[in-house]
């Protein structure tokens, strides 16, 4: 602790010094008689030592809502958004992805999570005006290997997919090279993984999205049903660690998770989850549930475009393909609301809602 | 005159050098000079100079012990107090009124039940001129988990001008409503954020003066106290200590500086007999901090507010729901429409999200 940074009384700091006290963390956390009896200084004292230590911690201004809503905070970007790369997507969430804070997408098997992870990979690239952030993204695998040829695929049709973005801007960027693949087997290969590599990434500027497909699969085979508090320490702390991240490098983070059966009626009751009748929970439950910004909820339904929504003038890219349902459960800034979309060759795609003429 | 020594603001070693060395009252120090106390009593010349300066102030300079109150001039400051609408007005008369000044409550709820949405909303309602009913303060928004996004500050704010518009009837309050505008608002809502337990700590003691430069505020919000607290202490005694020092510090800045102070807690399970309950997380002993204590949670599909403790008022259960206009009454519904039916249906197009009817918000 630098204590020249702090505009202190000498015989203050020889006191605290003399205490033992070494951290700024030390002198908040004790409380002002404990420090009196530990420095032997008198309660103006402390007190004065207090605010000028806690003025030292706060650094960030307060800042007023009006001045965040202009934009006038760098500390505090909240206009920026990452684009999923399809508008209907991106209208439902209000603009795209905020930059801070973790993202959760959670469904069952086959729903389309890794697609749509795979597709923020690509759109974080563009330039800022078209969604992105300029920058690459670290994909964390700890289930199936990274299914490249899909991505190769989808890089060389990203002109179809987003024909609002110039040709030559789309060709320029050259994206498997920016998308960086770890694998992760097990909870503390993913700490080690979090907690040094992808940082030195983010530090490079190189990448300004982490995705992790999928969080579920390693704390919940690692850790027994019996182990459920230690689970939840590991939770705590890994949802920490990426929380750091995220506002340290302005990041958004992506987590794919898991969903399991709900038994019986009090699992619901605990938690609403949101319009559509569903008869599975994220898992990971409610430790994890809280350190989330916003979770969406991936499911495929049985039918086709045609059959669910026969007054639609179908769009190409959306014949054939099996309909699914994203869903905002919950956000702070959004309804709870869904919208459907399609997978196809060229990436995923909303279904605009607007009847047929 | 007759004032104990131990009851003066010394450091508690020379507090002990002086009472062992006979001096139990202030006269018997006033009339020496330092060198004369600092070689009876055992201090340094320096430690003796302090002492005597502040016996020798007059009574009036030091740190004014409060002067005794009645019960009933208690009764009448506290009725003074104003409380901040909530909108919801099923809510404000279970809470009597509104979120009560002075005093620190608790919200506690899962994920996405609307603890967010209810402290964007206080911190918004405590801006609303006094001739509608609110009172016309600031508020200092401290988020820790990063979940304010001023976009939805700007829904909840532009809907309560709107309100308020509509319902204004005479020249008063069209004049206040001129200073009454979104903008106003969001200029009126200091933000501060804080990402880990430290900057909390740290920004808990840079608050008072912070109220003291900015007398207007009414509201203090701390979303969520629980989240910097949950991780990274092996010590969980430590834990307990921090936060009983937060909670008596936020108590006293209720009480000195007037204003309401509104905390969000999480919800944690416990695993009962042989089922699992939500409980409020942080212990046992964090459950006595707050003066009240508010619990949300779902039933089914519909969201109801429970007050689980409050010295005043009675344990109630109110229904209520979030609108894109902020946290509002639920309407009951006509018998022949089903409240809040959300399967879509083939055909149904336009309306991504069954809205629900606009809540009464209270006309306070």
């Amino acid at each position: 602790m630098d204590w020249d940074q702090v505009e202190l009384n000498p015989k203050v700091v020889h006191a605290v010094k003399r205490a033992n006290v070494k951290t700024f963390r030390e002198v908040l956390s004790l409380s002002g008689p404990d420090l009196q009896r530990l420095t032997k200084l008198s309660h103006a004292d402390v007190h004065h030592l207090q605010k000028t230590v806690a003025a030292a911690v706060q650094t960030d201004p307060a800042v007023t809502a009006l001045q965040l809503y202009r934009g006038e905070c760098p500390f505090l970007e909240q206009h920026q958004k990452l684009s999923l790369g399809c508008p209907v997507m991106d209208s439902l969430l209000r603009g795209g992805i905020p930059l801070l804070g973790i993202l959760e997408i959670a469904g069952e098997s086959s729903a389309g999570k890794t697609q749509i992870c795979m597709q923020l990979c690509l759109s974080v690239q563009y330039p800022r005006k078209y969604g992105g952030l300029e920058a690459g993204a670290v994909y964390i695998c700890t289930e199936d290997t990274f299914p490249t040829k899909r991505l190769q695929q989808l890089s060389s049709l990203q002109h179809k997919l987003r024909p609002e973005v110039p040709a030559d801007v789309v060709k320029s960027i050259t994206f498997c090279d920016n998308i960086y693949i770890e694998h992760a087997g097990d909870v503390d290969s993913l700490n080690s993984c979090i907690s040094k590599r992808v940082p030195i990434l983010l530090s490079r500027g190189l990448v300004r999205l982490v995705v992790v497909d999928s969080i579920a699969a390693l704390f919940r085979c690692e850790f027994e049903a019996k182990d459920a508090l230690l689970r939840a320490k590991h939770l705590l702390a890994f949802g920490a660690t990426l929380h750091s991240l995220s506002h340290r490098f302005k990041t958004p983070i992506v987590c794919v998770n898991q969903v399991a059966d709900a038994v019986g009626d009090s699992d619901l009751a605990q938690s609403n989850f949101g319009l559509l009748d569903k008869k599975v929970l994220p898992t990971l439950g409610i430790t994890w549930s809280n350190q989330l910004l916003i979770r969406l909820m991936v499911s495929r339904t049985r039918f086709s475009l045609q059959e669910r929504l026969p007054g639609l003038a179908a769009q190409p890219w959306h014949l054939g393909s099996v309909l699914r349902t994203m869903e905002v459960v919950f956000a702070p800034h959004l309804p709870q609301s869904f919208c459907y979309y399609t997978v196809s060759i060229d990436g995923v795609r909303g279904v605009k809602e607007e009847p047929a003429s | 005159m007759q004032r104990d020594v131990a009851s003066f603001a010394f450091a508690p070693a020379v507090k002990v050098r002086l009472i062992s060395a006979g001096f139990l009252t202030a006269k018997d120090i006033r009339d020496l000079r330092p060198t004369e106390l600092s070689k009876e009593a055992g201090i340094s010349q320096q430690e003796a100079l302090e002492v005597l300066q502040e016996v020798r102030r007059g009574p009036a300079e030091q740190g004014a012990a409060e002067s005794r109150l009645t019960a009933l001039e208690l009764l009448e400051r506290e009725q003074a107090l104003c409380t901040v609408i909530t909108f919801c007005s099923a809510l404000d008369q279970a809470l009597g009124g509104g979120v009560p000044m002075g005093k620190t409550t608790e919200i506690c709820g899962a994920p996405g039940v609307g603890k967010t949405q209810l402290c964007i909303q206080l911190a918004v309602d405590a801006q609303i001129p006094g001739c509608f009913g609110g009172m016309g303060g600031q508020a200092v928004y401290i988020d820790t988990e990063g979940s304010f996004l001023v976009e939805r500050a700007v829904d909840v704010a532009t809907a309560a001008v709107q309100h308020c518009t509509l319902i204004t009837k005479d020249t008063e309050q069209r004049e206040a409503l001129q200073s009454f505008t979104v903008e106003t608002v969001l200029s009126q809502l200091f933000l501060f954020r804080c990402h880990d337990y430290v900057e909390l700590l740290a920004q808990t003691h840079l608050l008072p003066d912070f109220l003291s430069q900015h007398p207007k505020v009414r509201l203090v919000v701390i979303d969520s106290i629980a989240f910097p607290f949950r991780h990274s202490f092996e010590d969980l005694s430590l834990r307990t200590r921090l936060l009983n020092g937060l909670a008596q510090q936020l108590i006293q800045i209720a009480s000195q500086h007037s204003v309401a102070v509104v905390l969000t807690n999480q919800m944690t399970t416990r695993i009962g007999q042989n089922q699992s309950m939500l409980v409020p997380a942080l212990g046992e002993s964090w459950g006595h901090a707050a003066t009240q204590r508010l619990i949300l949670h779902w039933e089914g599909k519909h969201r109801f507010a429970s007050l689980y403790k409050s010295p005043s008022q009675r344990e109630a259960t109110v229904p209520y729901q979030i609108t894109p206009l902020g946290f509002r009454d639920v309407q009951l519904p006509d018998p022949s429409v089903t409240p809040a039916d959300p399967s879509p249906t083939p055909g149904r197009y336009s309306r991504k999200r069954p809205r629900g009817e606009e809540g009464d918000p209270s006309d306070a």
